[in-house]
């Protein structure tokens, strides 16, 4: 099992959720491991879905090319504390 | 409004497959404006906003002095400005661009070993292979010599090859000689735009390797008083933080992919057109996506092996409308064929087609083993076969899980040797596909629901999935 916080497993939940991600279960995602290429293997598709998702939950708007972006997108870990950070 | 000298400029004239008049690069003044730079092409001291169609030239020549003097050059800039300059570049240096499917280093390693007098073009990413490599950034450009003129190319030059978006990098290659992209190009400006009486502002989401993308954000700038912009944005608020920046009257490019997260989005921006192509368009996201940008949105019906060939608007109709240039006929087995005067052979069509009459059809599902995913078309057996060439999988099956949503991707039941598991699957996965194809979910099983025969019905199949998945 994968050491989360409750916010990181919220956010596996939300990954799991909008990427139909079947095979996994949230709880066993690495909060560490890379979300892109290697680790859970996902790809420029998968990045449109987050963020709409992402958008959809919290009114978030992210933007490709702002480092800030590019960060939370490397691990779970990052993701959740972007989203935590612009609450 | 600008309005053109030259009123032949607009009218389509026919081709002869065989024809070797010269035909040249652009049909474009020299002074319009043919890329807008969101940003700084710093190197090449260009600054953000309008490059006109004469500066474009200069840097072709540029460009084209320094390319080696070898056949192939896979073309993988991701600046839509510097993948034009290099395409044509390519073209006046009598070279032929290579348009891989996508980045894979099984892609590049297969491209360079088929095609082997070869280079590589491309503009700062990471580059795999034992092929020359040029930086179209780094590699320093000669000045500009004589004055510009526009350059003729012979129609029979091999411009280019496209690969069909197959799952593996064996997909079928395309040839595209010049005459069949110069007169697609004014077809598609005809049916697409009609006459325009200024500049149109354009901004793609789609790659410029892809056919889609190079129909719309490489030629018809080529051809038509269109002017592009060089970036590719991804998500919604990059899109319209680009279209914001663009001058009216603006365009987008895209596909339904894009926009169904466009129209999540709070914020719009007015658009004259709206063009969307490469997968299945609902009339429901047609419709919101015009509501959304106050803009006509039509839907190309295109393959890699003829391009753009009928037209619909998706928010109001079903049926599709043929180019006028390009003409289905449909056989008793109801196999559709289309053919051109500019094509250089008949081409059968992957898709269920249902003429109407002459210039009217409607659309099904897709026939035999081929799949859409997020507007790429693959093989399902050719996924299967990179499934059952890794040495850990005892027995294994992929298919396309129903009913297929947008982004539904191909699924994989696997029975795996002790010795590996899933995620190093995933790994030769990732070598081996384009990443729309990797299969995903990866099912573990003790053994496929195969019948006494050996065979696996996808009825069968489909209906263990169904099983699996609620039993978890």
């Amino acid at each position: 099992m994968a050491n989360q916080s409750a916010a990181e497993l919220k956010m596996a939940e939300l990954l799991v959720d909008a990427l139909n991600l079947e095979d996994i279960t949230p709880s066993e995602i690495d909060p560490e491991a890379p979300l892109f290429g290697e680790g859970l293997g996902l790809d420029s598709i998968d990045a449109l879905e987050i963020a709409l998702a992402i958008s959809q939950r919290y009114g978030l708007q992210m933007r490709a090319e702002e480092a800030s972006t590019q960060e939370a997108f490397t691990t779970l870990k990052s993701l959740s504390a972007f989203v935590e950070a612009a609450q | 409004m600008w309005r053109p000298r030259n009123s032949q400029l607009f009218i389509y004239l026919p081709y002869h497959v065989n024809t070797t008049k010269p035909m040249a690069l652009l049909q474009r003044e020299l002074h319009q404006p043919i890329a807008y730079l969101l940003a700084a092409i710093k190197p090449w001291g260009l600054s953000p906003g309008l490059v006109s169609v004469e500066q474009f030239l200069t840097h072709v020549f540029r460009v084209a002095a320094v390319l080696p003097d070898r056949r192939y050059a896979i073309n993988l800039c991701e600046n839509r400005y510097l993948f034009m300059v290099a395409f044509c570049a390519v073209i006046v240096k009598r070279g032929t661009n290579l348009l891989p499917p996508n980045k894979n280093s099984a892609t590049q390693a297969r491209l360079q070993e088929i095609y082997q007098d070869i280079y590589i073009l491309h503009d700062g990413i990471e580059v795999l292979g034992s092929a020359a490599a040029i930086c179209l950034l780094t590699t320093p450009l000669p000045l500009a010599g004589a004055p510009v003129h526009i350059p003729d190319v012979d129609p029979r030059h091999l411009a280019a090859i496209s690969f069909t978006s197959g799952s593996t990098g064996d997909s079928t290659p395309v040839l595209k000689y010049w005459q069949t992209l110069a007169a697609s190009a004014v077809i598609n400006r005809n049916a697409m735009l009609g006459e325009l009486e200024g500049t149109l502002y354009q901004l793609a989401t789609v790659p410029a390797q892809h056919m889609w993308g190079l129909e719309t954000s490489v030629l018809l700038p080529l051809f038509a008083q269109v002017c592009v912009a060089e970036t590719k944005p991804l998500f919604p608020q990059d899109i319209i933080d680009t279209l914001v920046k663009l001058p009216q009257p603006a365009m987008l490019v895209t596909t339904p992919v894009h926009l169904r997260s466009l129209v999540a989005t709070v914020v719009t921006v007015p658009l004259s057109y709206i063009f969307c192509a490469t997968s299945p368009l609902t009339p429901q996201l047609a419709l919101q996506a015009e509501r959304h940008f106050s803009a006509e949105l039509r839907e190309i019906y295109g393959c890699s092996e003829v391009g753009s060939m009928a037209v619909r608007r998706t928010a109001a109709q079903e049926h599709w409308q043929r180019f006028s240039a390009i003409q289905f006929t449909q056989g008793k087995t109801g196999v559709a064929t289309v053919s051109a005067e500019h094509l250089t052979d008949q081409v059968i069509l992957q898709d269920d087609i249902c003429l109407i009459n002459q210039d009217q059809f409607t659309l099904g599902g897709r026939t035999g083993d081929m799949v859409n995913i997020a507007g790429k078309r693959g093989s399902v057996q050719e996924v299967n076969k990179v499934l059952l060439s890794f040495t850990g999988v005892i027995d294994g099956v992929v298919f396309m899980p129903q009913p297929q949503g947008a982004t539904t991707r191909l699924a994989a039941m696997v029975v795996l040797a002790d010795t590996v598991s899933t995620d190093k699957l995933r790994q030769y996965f990732r070598q081996h596909l384009d990443s729309a194809f990797i299969p995903r979910p990866i099912l573990q099983v003790d053994r496929l629901p195969r019948e006494e025969s050996g065979k696996l019905p996808q009825t069968k199949l489909l209906a263990y999935y169904e099983r699996l998945k609620n039993g978890q």
